[in-house]
């Protein structure tokens, strides 16, 4: 039975740990982290505050020497810690799909995009029959609304709407299914050519095109969470602003919820829902998009967005945070940003501040607002 | 491919005739009922003597009037051998009218059979021990992995024969006889052999295949039994050789981004480890085949000498000792033939699994 | 014009601890430094534990005798000896033990001319394919792929038939097939570290390209060439024993572990120990020698990558 709470996905004090020759890194000190379902959720913070490593603790993905020393992974009602392999498999070949930073070095260079796509649907013909199903049925009807439906099309139309709801195809029709559903998916993110397209390699693509290919590989498992991690870092800015669009026009169509990392706030400002702002392993403040970027609360969000230049400001240099990110073998007592925080009182080294609802949606992890 | 060949010939050709009195490029056409005469045209028609050589006294006593340069010995002899004219042979215990060209490719197919089974056995423990080894680094099938294929590499030949001899012939004794064959190419003294497989003939003159064509598989299994421990002495070193290459390929690519893609695409793990990872670990291990195959054929020297075995191998030894060159260039050249053709394969089969290469 | 320095220098003393570091966690490579420097070791003090003559001199009816106490073989053909021999002695009577101590430094030395003839070779021609280029680079190509394309044991075997059955025959004969592959490592080396932007910035203050070529661009690819030398000299002892095994030395007496193995090929039914030990003594050289090469390119490789 689903469990139709609010939440797709609810991590509660995760805590990760890397084993180094130089010691323990302590990546993730306790991450609260929640996507409502239908949301898009923004993760912001600067390059080595753990985004990533959340990203891939979600995944299960983590490398060898990293070890979850604490906390809950929930998606969708499963505890994702405490399943099995074969069930985590499961969870990423149904649940959930991450897009990686960098399409290059994330695509495999010997295969063709569309035999990396297709592979995804192959993995599991029973799940996958009824999508593909309803894929080539939906093709057919507009062939038949069109009125252009061969006499060969049409014996199949009746078919495939004759096959009871638990039946699996046939490999070989399967796979022809497939491969019609996989070019629809490469159509849908407005590749050029899917039919072409799907033949290629990765390299002879260019980088919009390539990430758009992973966003296809997402897509065909029409996953119920979807994590992008940096995807669009590695682009320059025009094709970040169509993979973003993309991102919004995919949203309404499909009913997945997505946790968007990024390091970027124009970014964050053009997709999210809401906001939660990660530093030094840990979630410093959560709020809806609009109310962080006028409220900010937290001192590190509040000097991120004065960090951002601005055109019509004439005066004085950038303003930035002094500092630099903490050490996190040996990290800070209690409050990891209170060497750089210029709010910071005698409470802060003391211990970690919970995190509090400041304002109605908003939490902080701030001592300056209780807790 | 032919520029390399025609350097081979050449090379050989000026090692064997560039530095030795030329009547030693007569020796193996030179029949007892000859005389003199005989002799010298013998040495014009081959391109050593000159057409204005007074006698063959003089071309023996080496007068300049007599010598050819070895540069036209060379292109004589190339129009010799391309007419397929490779001379008589001189090997002991052969006929002396049998040529060097029958001679060796009556022995040669034996010769490839055990170079087959040596490649065949390298692939089928060389790869799947590299994958391992890999996937399961620094533990316990590594370290085994890695024993092994350190341990083939260092090993001499030779020595491996004889321990493996020793062990399954001398040691593992069952009912008074040894596990698996002595030496020789038919094996009927053997725990495993039977003991009269009786006789095939020679289509193709290798023995395992000719049984089974004909139909005794008696035949055919002791053949094949007398191959077991030469196959698996030849292979060691090559798969001591192509186990490093795949694990440390292997280890390469698993590092890789992709692969983290792979998994988090929910694919089994099966599907991770053979399609996504393989596929690419497997390029750098094809390049080497072709060097493989130089270490397979050069093996098969000492092999068969070991082993006892009637190849080309063996049958080379016995033409350095007694000089028969135009045997050790035919061998040469034929197995330079075989490792050229082989990088080829290579390079057209790495093009079809690397698409990038082919732009 | 002074002379500018490119500013690649790595942190020595830094790398050095690193490499200890590794030696300890590695144990295989602990064992091959042990194998190889014990070797060489052997190798050095053998004209003091063996008298270097001992070799030459035969006695006939000491021939196959076995009288180790530790080890019983089979169905060997135990000759009663007056004395124990540690590992018996071989078909001319003489004390194996012994005469695998003179044999030795035999290997050791063809071996280490072979190679540090070969890393010259291929310094020469390598740096010289590389950096003239053109038709000069693709004739040396030419040459290794043939050298390359023929069995290097029918190559060897071809050589000491003309010219000899001599030692320095013989190690003019194992080089004669290993000088093709440091042509071919030196030539992409030289080839990579061309396109270092340190070659540009030497070339554009004038350093002539002898200069640039010798004193700086062959220096920094010294690693992959130490890694192979070491592995080869491995390589190179079990090609040369091949060669006298099947019987191209100069002397059936000489004190060659190839050459030692071949005399007990004949007896191995009966006296099994004549050839076992000789090439157990190859294997464990050679291997103390690729242990060690294996664990110079774990230590080496990943500092490149910098």
């Amino acid at each position: 039975m689903q469990d139709r709470s609010h939440d797709i996905l609810t991590v509660k004090e995760l805590r990760v740990n890397f084993h180094t020759f130089a010691g323990q890194v302590k990546a993730l000190d306790g991450v609260d982290l929640s996507v409502k379902r239908g949301e898009v959720l923004g993760l912001v913070g600067e390059s080595g505050s753990g985004k990533s490593v959340t990203a891939l603790s979600i995944e299960g993905l983590l490398p060898q020497n990293a070890e979850v020393v604490g906390g809950e992974i929930i998606l969708d009602g499963k505890d994702l810690l405490a399943e099995k392999q074969g069930e985590i498999r499961l969870a990423r070949l149904r649940e959930m799909a991450m897009v990686f930073q960098d399409p290059l070095t994330y695509l495999n260079p010997v295969l063709t995009v569309g035999s990396q796509i297709l592979e995804i649907l192959e993995t599991d013909r029973r799940v996958f029959t009824p999508v593909v199903v309803a894929a080539r049925l939906e093709d057919l009807d507009k062939a038949a609304q069109r009125g252009s439906l061969t006499e060969k099309e049409s014996r199949e139309k009746s078919r495939l709407e004759a096959l009871p709801a638990q039946e699996t195809l046939g490999r070989r029709e399967f796979k022809r299914l497939a491969k019609a559903y996989a070019v629809a998916i490469l159509g849908r993110v407005r590749l050029p050519e899917p039919e072409r397209m799907f033949k290629m390699y990765p390299f002879e693509l260019s980088g919009g095109m390539r990430q758009r290919t992973m966003i296809a590989m997402a897509l065909v498992r029409r996953p119920a969470l979807l994590i992008a991690d940096e995807i669009t870092t590695a682009l320059d800015v025009t094709v970040q602003a169509q993979i973003l669009k993309l991102l919004r026009e995919l949203k309404t169509q499909i009913d997945a919820s997505i946790l968007l990392i990024t390091h970027d706030l124009a970014v964050v400002a053009e997709i999210c829902d809401r906001v939660a702002v990660m530093y030094a392993g840990n979630i410093v403040e959560v709020a809806e998009v609009n109310e962080l970027f006028r409220n900010p609360l937290h001192p590190y969000t509040q000097g991120l967005l004065a960090a951002i230049p601005r055109p019509d400001a004439v005066r004085g240099q950038l303003s930035s945070i002094k500092g630099s990110v903490p050490n996190l073998i040996f990290p800070p007592s209690g409050c990891r940003f209170h060497p750089r925080c210029p709010s910071a009182f005698e409470r802060c080294p003391l211990s970690k501040p919970p995190l509090v609802e400041a304002r109605a949606g908003h939490f902080v992890e701030c001592f300056l607002y209780g807790g | 491919m032919g520029l390399v060949l025609f350097g081979i010939s050449l090379l050989m050709f000026y090692l064997t005739r560039g530095f030795l009195p030329p009547s030693f490029a007569l020796a193996p056409y030179i029949t007892p009922r000859m005389n003199d005469a005989a002799k010298l045209a013998l040495a014009q028609s081959l391109g050593v003597a000159t057409n204005s050589c007074p006698s063959f006294q003089a071309f023996s006593a080496l007068q300049q009037a007599c010598l050819v340069p070895v540069w036209a010995q060379y292109t004589s002899w190339l129009a010799n051998v391309l007419k397929g004219n490779w001379g008589l042979t001189l090997l002991p215990g052969i006929s002396g009218t049998q040529t060097t060209v029958s001679v060796f490719f009556s022995r040669f197919p034996f010769t490839a059979q055990l170079a087959v089974m040596g490649a065949a056995l390298t692939i089928v423990i060389g790869i799947p021990l590299g994958i391992v080894s890999a996937t399961h680094n620094n533990k316990l099938p590594d370290h085994i992995s890695r024993i092994v294929s350190l341990g083939g590499y260092s090993i001499p030949q030779f020595w491996f024969g004889y321990v493996l001899l020793i062990i399954f012939v001398l040691y593992a004794r069952i009912g008074g006889l040894g596990l698996l064959p002595g030496s020789g190419p038919l094996a009927t003294t053997c725990v495993i052999c039977f003991t009269n497989p009786g006789s095939v003939a020679p289509v193709t003159g290798a023995p395992i295949i000719d049984g089974i064509i004909s139909g005794n598989l008696h035949y055919a299994w002791d053949s094949f039994a007398a191959m077991i421990l030469p196959a698996i002495t030849l292979s060691i070193t090559s798969i001591g050789a192509l186990t490093r290459i795949v694990r440390s390929s292997m280890l390469e690519v698993l590092r890789q981004d992709y692969m983290l893609l792979a998994r988090s695409k929910g694919l089994h793990e099966r599907v991770v480890i053979y399609r996504h990872a393989l596929r690419n670990a497997l390029l750098p291990a094809v390049t080497v085949a072709g060097l493989l195959t130089a270490f397979l054929f050069g093996g098969v020297v000492v092999i068969e000498i070991v082993f006892d075995l009637p190849g080309v191998g063996y049958t080379s030894l016995q033409a350095v000792n007694v000089f028969d060159i135009n045997f050790i260039e035919l061998y040469v050249l034929v197995t330079a033939l075989i490792i050229v053709v082989t990088n080829l394969a290579v390079d057209i089969i790495y093009a079809k699994l690397d698409p990038r290469i082919r732009y | 014009m002074t002379e500018i320095e490119p500013t690649v220098e790595v942190n020595r003393s830094a790398d050095v601890r690193f490499a200890l570091h590794l030696f300890r966690k590695n144990p295989l490579v602990l064992a091959g430094l042990v194998l190889s420097v014990g070797s060489i070791a052997v190798a050095l003090l053998s004209p003091f534990l063996v008298s270097p003559t001992s070799w030459q001199i035969t006695h006939p009816l000491l021939k196959n005798c076995w009288n180790n106490p530790l080890f019983g073989w089979g169905n060997a053909n135990i000759a009663t000896c007056p004395s124990p021999y540690a590992l018996g002695t071989d078909s001319y009577g003489r004390n194996l033990l012994q005469m695998i101590v003179l044999a030795i430094p035999v290997d050791l030395q063809i071996a280490l001319e072979v190679v540090l003839s070969a890393v010259a070779i291929g310094i020469v021609f390598g740096a010289t394919a590389s950096y003239a280029g053109g038709i000069v680079d693709e004739a040396i190509l030419r040459i290794t792929d043939i050298f390359l394309a023929v069995p290097g044991i029918l190559l060897a075997i071809v050589f000491m038939v003309v010219f000899g059955r001599t030692i320095p025959v013989l190690t003019g004969a194992v080089l004669l097939i290993w000088w093709p592959t440091y042509v071919r490592l030196v030539r992409s080396q030289v080839l990579s570290e061309k396109e270092r932007p340190y070659v540009e910035s030497l070339r554009s203050i004038g350093a002539g390209r002898v200069r640039i070529l010798f004193r700086h661009v062959v220096p920094n690819s010294i690693y992959p060439l130490l890694v192979q030398a070491t592995l080869d000299i491995g390589s190179v002892i079990l090609t040369v024993s091949a060669l006298t095994f099947i019987g191209l030395s100069p002397s059936p007496l000489l004190p060659e572990l190839g050459n030692l193995a071949s005399l007990g090929s004949q007896y191995f039914f009966t006296a099994p120990w004549l050839i076992i030990f000789p090439g157990l003594t190859i294997l464990l050289i050679s291997l103390g020698f690729n242990l060690l090469g294996d664990g110079l390119r774990d230590i080496l490789d990943p500092r490149l990558r910098r």
